[in-house]
């Protein structure tokens, strides 16, 4: 027996398991067409019965915190059109999940999203009521565990952009840039993009004057709400406005890189848009890549040490050369 | 399974309730411990709601309302209830936008085969609860080539001879390794594997995986860990390098797992970088040039002195 049956105890009242109360409660202030005073719940419910009305009374205010804990729509309504007495009631249209058939592959792909491998439960709590639409049940096998492990930000601090574009929230954070500066910002959330592993809270920055993208994961402090936000202009996508990375080239320039043989297959996918152009003596590849920036282009080159070596065009070639010196202490 | 993984609430009792007896009401002959583990209760834990359901009954509404729990021998229940337990409570705002959140980072990543699937049904769930406004990803990019046969393997618990080359050292090595584990990270896919020939764990990128050939050997998982695992993780004999970067190379402390941050105060940051081996840590302070130092140990400042002179005597021939 736990402890909320000895406080039950001492209440003298009964040793009903509080969670058969709890059901008895939702089940009646389901099932019921008007709304139900205390005194009739009392009637009806033994468990709120017994002589000591103030005591059942307080049992039954716990019970309706308890409710509302767990998100049940628990109202207050007038019970007759004169509107002389309120009592409880839970609107069904508000408490039933609408019909939403899944097929076995629809519920597994979302059971496998839900499963992240974090503390955070929300999805998976959410994706539990859902399953009740499953026609069929689940795919069983070994591939319904955990894919992806999400991104780099904390569970409920995605959830709050989330929500804060969702329902067009002005909010206020800290904020650190990418270079370190950190300020507090005050923004009308517009919308939240998934990229790269990273969320972005995408709105209207007030002290800029501007739309901006926010990668929550360098957000220095919790959301805090600050009221309705504004509505995001006509046409307005959030994904407009994530720069690309700067090593993302966008104009025709193209560099000449041989990359040895091992590390070859690993450039061709880690630059975007590269192609292969030859092969030379030793099995080196020649790669062309295109150039975005020389400093940035240089700096991806080095990252491949002595297994990289450009060979065009003559100002990257330095630049590399450059640096190396540098480094070289020669 | 352990039995009691958080202390449970009566709320959460309740939740489970109103979530559980819908589902097994429409699913009937669902066992025990298939519903135990789509909903994460302890086997004994449903055994006992179920009894209290079949114990309790609820106060006479009207005729239809009889409660009536069975359990038979091969655990299967069967159960009848008042009808306004025949469907869930409906999703919270906030659930609905978690499911929504996580849907997004799984569509955004490329290769995962249950995507259109997944697409589907986020847009039942839009259309009947309203989907999240303003929420969108970029586009998922491309798989690795070799990404379904590690995850074949990984199901089939078929060991495998691969090519792989490592980044810290860009050779190339053949190994024999027992997937166990395959999952996505940051826009990146790994596979958590036992290496056969050194007898140890391994976490594989997934992109840097040169050629697969599946072997007639199969093996017993060994539950390594998948999602959620750091992706470093430290062990004996590893070195921290301390490591001051500009406010142009902050981004190393948002991308490796740095400890012990410390800002400089000019818009810069000083970290430290655990590491089993140092090689690719030269090479990383070789792509950061002016904007990194290695503040200690001393060798590591050595290494990439070495490294460039090296690098720099390609350039020179």
């Amino acid at each position: 027996m736990g402890a909320d049956d000895a406080i039950d105890g001492i209440d003298g009242i009964d040793k009903m398991q509080p969670l058969e109360r709890l059901l008895n409660l939702v089940g009646l202030l389901l099932d019921t067409e008007v709304a139900l005073t205390f005194d009739q719940i009392r009637e009806t419910l033994d468990a709120y019965g017994g002589d000591n009305a103030d005591s059942a009374k307080r049992k039954f205010e716990r019970d309706k915190d308890v409710l509302r804990e767990y998100g049940i729509p628990l109202r207050l309504a007038d019970t007759d059109a004169w509107g002389v007495e309120q009592g409880y009631i839970i609107p069904k249209d508000e408490y039933y999940l609408p019909e939403i058939a899944f097929t076995p592959e629809e519920v597994t792909a979302l059971f496998v999203a839900s499963q992240n491998g974090t503390e955070e439960l929300a999805a998976a709590e959410g994706v539990r009521k859902l399953l009740y639409g499953a026609d069929g049940g689940l795919l069983a096998g070994p591939a319904l565990g955990p894919l992806v492990a999400g991104s780099d930000a904390r569970g409920p601090r995605v959830l709050a952009a989330v929500a804060a574009a969702d329902a067009r929230r002005r909010v206020g954070f800290g904020y650190r840039t990418a270079q370190g500066a950190v300020s507090d910002r005050d923004v009308d959330a517009f919308g939240t993009v998934f990229r790269g592993g990273h969320w972005y809270l995408v709105g209207l920055d007030h002290e800029r004057d501007r739309i901006r993208a926010f990668r929550v994961s360098r957000c220095t402090t919790d959301l805090d709400d600050a009221g309705q936000g504004s509505e995001p202009p006509e046409g307005f996508r959030a994904l407009d406005h994530i720069q690309a990375g700067p090593w993302v080239a966008a104009g025709d320039e193209r560099a000449l890189v041989a990359f040895a043989p091992a590390s070859a297959a690993l450039a061709e996918t880690a630059f975007a848009r590269a192609t292969r152009e030859r092969t030379d003596a030793g099995g080196w590849v020649v790669l062309s890549l295109p150039v975005a920036d020389d400093a940035i282009l240089a700096a991806l080159v080095l990252h491949y040490g002595p297994d990289a070596e450009v060979l065009e065009p003559a100002s990257l070639r330095d630049e590399v050369i450059r640096r190396l010196e540098a480094l070289a202490g020669a | 399974m352990p039995e009691r993984r958080r202390s449970v609430t009566t709320a959460d009792r309740l939740g489970r309730m109103l979530v559980v007896v819908p589902y097994l009401v429409k699913h009937q002959g669902a066992t025990i411990d298939e519903v135990a583990r789509l909903f994460d209760i302890a086997p004994t834990q449903l055994r006992r709601d179920l009894d209290l359901l079949f114990m309790s009954g609820l106060p006479p509404y009207g005729p239809g309302d009889l409660i009536d729990v069975d359990v038979d021998e091969d655990g299967a229940i069967w159960i009848r209830m008042a009808d306004h337990f025949a469907r869930p409570l409906r999703l919270s705002r906030q659930e609905a936008l978690a499911v929504s959140v996580r849907a997004t980072e799984l569509l955004a990543t490329p290769g995962v085969p249950e995507a259109p699937d997944l697409q589907r049904a986020l847009d039942k769930i839009a259309a009947s609860l309203g989907g999240a406004e303003g929420m969108e990803a970029a586009g998922a990019g491309e798989a690795p080539v070799h990404l379904d046969a590690m995850r074949d393997a990984a199901s089939e618990h078929r060991r495998l001879e691969i090519d792989y080359v490592a980044a810290s050292t860009a050779e190339r090595t053949s190994r024999t390794v027992e997937p166990d584990a395959v999952f996505a990270s940051g826009g990146n896919w790994y596979a958590a594997v036992w290496d056969v020939d050194a007898d140890a764990e391994r976490l594989l990128r997934i992109d840097r995986v040169q050629t697969v050939t599946p072997t007639e050997v199969t093996f017993e998982p060994r539950g390594l860990e998948g999602v959620g695992r750091p992706l470093y993780r430290p062990g004996e004999g590893d070195t921290t390098v301390r490591l001051r970067l500009s406010a142009e190379a902050r981004w190393v402390a948002e991308y490796y797992a740095t400890t012990d941050e410390h800002d400089t105060g000019d818009g810069g940051i000083e970290v430290s970088l655990p590491t089993r081996r140092t090689s690719w840590v030269a090479r990383l302070l070789l792509r950061l040039g002016p904007d990194a130092t290695v503040v200690e140990p001393a060798e590591v400042a050595d290494e990439v002195r070495s490294l460039a002179a090296q690098t720099l005597a390609r350039y020179r021939t």
